[in-house]
């Protein structure tokens, strides 16, 4: 009978172990799980739950929303006081833009639920979102960018915050979706007005490439500032020619960034290998993909093989070749330089605020790495002074300001060159970051300079500095 | 008359505690609902059948546990709130069903002379489960896939292997008590094991196949693994020997492992159950309403009478603990695993301390029955097992499973009643 009654209770152990470890499963699925299954596509209780939270609204850096939310007759409206302004920002529905890139924050689901949530009494509100842009510089650089196609894109010199990020053609949220036929001559539009091309679009880098591989022979001490080059106005390899619209004759380095010398940089090309492009355009992060919650595409140079390797390394060199790089990519590797040579990550949310205020994310500075040594970008930044002062890029001067800048003219397949213009100020403590892509538009300075110079100067003038 | 003895007021006290857990609970229903707080006196009818039973099993005899009704009581009045909320037609006839159990159980407990009777049932018993199930395979009806249920004369369905579950455990405890000696001494060695004769375990193998026949027959793989595991239970109460069901074990495993390459429902259910994920739609629908369900009570649960067992498959029956978990949360759900740890520590503290084998084998298959049902299906609900239609004993809705249990938890004190001498007070010491 002892025997029988030790082995019950030995039985008895587990149900006890059975109902112990259910429990804890229990709480795995409930608690720990459970924000991530209650933000689930397939739960279809969370729709319905989903559909009672009120959306947070999203503010620009100087509090002034650029979308808020109201009730209508089919659930939460989405309205956007700045309108085309923002648009490529807001998008035009919750599946659009950063509707749909920060729904888990503005809804204050998923990893941004807050645990007291199901304490709080009365209709569950999401959170506002505060980015970092700046309503007003959008409005400018949206009227500056009015009738032409392309994208403008303003950093912070000193945290990599983006400030002003615009792409044209634009659109007005509110009218979309006024009817089918809206939508469909939006969506149909040959002006992609729905494309953001500041993340999205992919262009030849053209000139501006050329602060990039000086920067990058500098850096590797394959040259100096005041190294000589001949130019006589073509310069061929492997049979492909290289040419530039004059003889610029005996040029060094820092006056052939001046001039933009297309000979002098393609025979650059012969001062590094494919290796170390790869190397400094993932240093200056020329074709990563923007940490923004919002689709952004990835950068190419192109394949190298034996046969093309010196034509394409020449070609790269001087802008042309097949590189593709995005408006943001070219804004952050130039913040590169302003930022004495150290790398940082755009971010565009500066905050997201519970309902009662509280801060639950912040975006902060970002540091990804080096990109070239602070002796090497104090000289290239002394370069792009020389390019507004006294080169192509006199265009974009400031008054009782100096500028860092390079103009670029990308040749392109669809028609005329497409205009590029990347700069900061002030170059001897920069504060913005500013650069322009306008489609078909020709020659570098005239048409992206001025974009470039007004938006920079608002930016100075409302960050203090101007 | 004495003054009540101290556990007596105990339980009292219990079940009106109960009482108030209850009614309170039905009143928020009731509001939640927009009916008349008045029908909270339903889930009441529930609580007031167990203290009604509790007073008569009194009058027969009062040496009994004071801990079963109690706990019992307060998981069938939650089943019956959930139930009330899910479907009013269904916990009316939940209620009928309950008073109908509760009535049985205080008749059982007194037509019960002596337990130990019982186990000269022992081959009656497990005769009638055999053709109870034999019936089932060949004239069961099938609902939801599982061929379980038996009609009777048209009006109620029954389903056997419920009450195949009780007959089961009277006759495992019969017979392994008859043959206590000979299972543990009359043995030899077969492949370095010590083993018992086959003419000794040819009975208790047979049920092994049973219920692997059960298993592929029925589609009830529930079942198998309630019938498997209390039939591996009970040969270690008579042997005492890990090994036998470390063999029971991989035989099982084995037989899984066929089944999984040999029928596609079978393989299905596994699937299901491995990567729901991959049809949220289709066959994973069930178990990730579940999941969500639990999800969706969080820590402290959405409350009663808020929607959401409207999406769950099977809400009343095999899935009402996700319903649980969803309205009261962690706490409340972890609250009644808690009451299912306590009823088997109770029925296992009764097989304990019985001084006859057949009772206290008797007390244990049946507590063995009562927590592997619960964590089977609970397992279910929450992925950890393969999810499988069986009831939460007391909680889901179904009129077999609720008499049964009431018939179990009269066997479960008959032998306290009857195989426990040093009761002292009406209570076990």
């Amino acid at each position: 009978m002892n025997e029988l009654g030790r082995n019950i209770k030995r039985v008895a152990m587990i149900p006890a172990v059975g109902f112990a470890a259910m429990c804890l499963l229990l709480g795995w699925w409930q608690v720990i799980r459970g924000p991530e299954l209650r933000a689930h596509p397939n739960n279809s209780r969370a729709q319905e739950r989903l559909n009672n939270i009120q959306p947070g609204a999203i503010f620009d850096s100087e509090g002034e929303a650029i979308l808020e939310v109201e009730e209508g007759p089919d659930g939460w409206q989405a309205t956007y006081p700045a309108g085309e302004a923002t648009s490529h920002l807001t998008g035009y529905n919750n599946r659009s833009g950063l509707q749909w890139g920060l729904r888990s924050a503005r809804l204050g689901i998923g990893k941004h639920e807050s645990p007291w949530a199901e304490f709080i009494e009365g209709p569950l509100q999401g959170n506002d979102i505060h980015l970092t842009v700046d309503a007003e510089a959008q409005r400018l650089a949206t009227r500056l960018m009015r009738r032409e196609a392309g994208a403008v894109v303003a950093l912070d010199a000193r945290t990599g915050a983006i400030l002003a990020m615009v792409s044209a053609p634009t659109y007005d949220p509110a009218l979309v979706l006024q009817s089918e036929w809206d939508f469909q001559m939006f969506q149909e539009d040959p002006g992609k007005p729905e494309y953001n091309r500041a993340l999205q679009g992919l262009y030849p880098p053209g000139s501006v490439m050329k602060i990039f591989t000086a920067a990058m022979t500098l850096d590797l001490q394959r040259v100096e500032r005041e190294t000589t080059f001949d130019c006589t106005g073509s310069y061929e390899i492997d049979g492909a020619k290289v040419t530039c619209p004059r003889a610029h004759g005996e040029v060094t380095l820092d006056e052939a960034l001046q001039v933009s010398c297309n000979t002098t940089f393609a025979r650059l090309g012969r001062y590094f290998t494919a290796d170390e492009l790869a190397d400094y355009l993932q240093r200056f992060r020329l074709l990563e993909r923007a940490a923004v919650p919002m689709p952004s595409s990835t950068g190419t140079i192109g394949e190298f093989t034996d046969a093309n390797r010196q034509v394409l390394l020449a070609e790269t060199a001087f802008g042309q070749g097949r590189t593709l790089v995005t408006p943001l990519a070219i804004a952050r590797a130039t913040l590169a330089i302003a930022n004495s040579g150290m790398a940082l990550e755009p971010f565009l949310v500066k905050s997201i605020a519970s309902p009662s205020g509280r801060v639950i994310a912040a975006g902060r500075r970002n540091e990804v790495g080096r990109a070239v040594s602070e002796e090497t970008a104090r000289i290239v930044a002394g370069m792009m002074v020389n390019v507004v002062e006294e080169g192509t890029g006199g265009v974009a001067s400031i008054r009782r300001l100096k500028v860092a800048g390079k103009t670029g003219s990308a040749e392109n397949p669809h028609g005329q060159a497409h205009s590029w213009f990347t700069a900061f100020a002030p170059a001897d403590n920069p504060q913005v970051v500013v650069t322009a892509v306008v489609e078909n538009a020709g020659a570098g300075a005239e048409t992206a300079g001025p974009i470039v110079r007004e938006v920079m100067a608002l930016l100075l003038s409302r960050s203090g500095a101007g | 008359m004495t003054a009540i003895p101290d556990r007596r007021r105990t339980e009292l006290v219990l079940l009106l505690f109960v009482a108030l857990i209850i009614g309170a609970g039905g009143v928020l229903v009731c509001l939640g609902m927009g009916i008349s707080v008045l029908q909270a006196a339903r889930p009441l009818a529930v609580v007031g059948a167990f203290i009604a039973a509790a007073m008569m099993l009194d009058l027969a005899d009062p040496r009994r546990d004071r801990w079963l009704l109690p706990i019992f009581a307060l998981l069938s009045g939650i089943g019956f709130l959930l139930l009330w909320q899910l479907d009013p037609r269904l916990a009316s006839r939940q209620l009928i069903w309950m008073l109908t159990g509760s009535g049985l159980m205080v008749a059982a407990y007194y037509l019960i002379e002596d337990v130990r009777d019982l186990a000269r049932l022992k081959y009656t018993s497990g005769l009638a489960a055999l053709i109870l199930v034999g019936l089932t395979l060949v004239f069961g009806v099938e609902h939801g896939g599982a061929r379980l249920w038996l009609d009777v004369g048209g009006l109620l369905s029954f389903q056997p292997s419920e009450l195949v579950k009780v007959l089961m455990c009277i006759f495992l405890a019969g017979y392994v008590a008859e043959r206590w000696d000979l299972l543990r001494e009359d043995t030899r060695r077969v492949a370095g094991f010590q083993m018992p004769k086959l003419r000794h375990i040819a009975p208790l193998l047979l049920m092994v196949i049973f219920s692997l026949a059960i298993f592929v027959g029925q589609r009830d793989l529930g079942a198998a693994v309630l019938f498997f595991g209390l039939f591996v239970a009970m040969t270690y109460l008579a042997t005492g020997r890990k090994a036998y069901a470390l063999i029971a074990f991989v035989l099982f495993a084995g037989g899984a492992f066929a089944a999984y390459s040999f029928f596609p429902h079978v393989a299905t259910r596994i699937d299901m159950w491995l990567n729901p994920w991959g049809e949220p739609l289709g066959r994973g629908y069930q178990i990730l309403q579940g999941l969500f369900a639990l999800a969706e009570g969080g820590l402290m649960g959405t409350g009663f009478a808020t929607a959401g067992g409207a999406t769950i498959p099977a809400a009343s029956t095999d899935l009402i603990f996700a319903v649980a978990a969803q309205q009261m949360g962690l706490f409340g759900a972890t609250a009644i695993l808690l009451l299912f740890a306590l009823a088997a520590h109770r029925s296992f503290s009764i097989a304990w301390r019985a001084t006859d084998r057949f009772g206290a084998l008797l007390a244990s298959a049946l507590a063995i029955v009562f927590s592997l049902q619960a964590l089977v299906i609970v397992g279910g609900v929450i992925k950890l097992i393969p999810l499988t239609g069986i009831t939460l004993p007391f909680v889901s809705y179904g009129g077999t499973s609720v008499i049964v249990n009431f018939i179990a938890l009269a066997l479960l004190m008959a032998v306290a009643r009857d195989c426990t001498p040093h009761l002292r007070g009406g209570e076990l010491s």
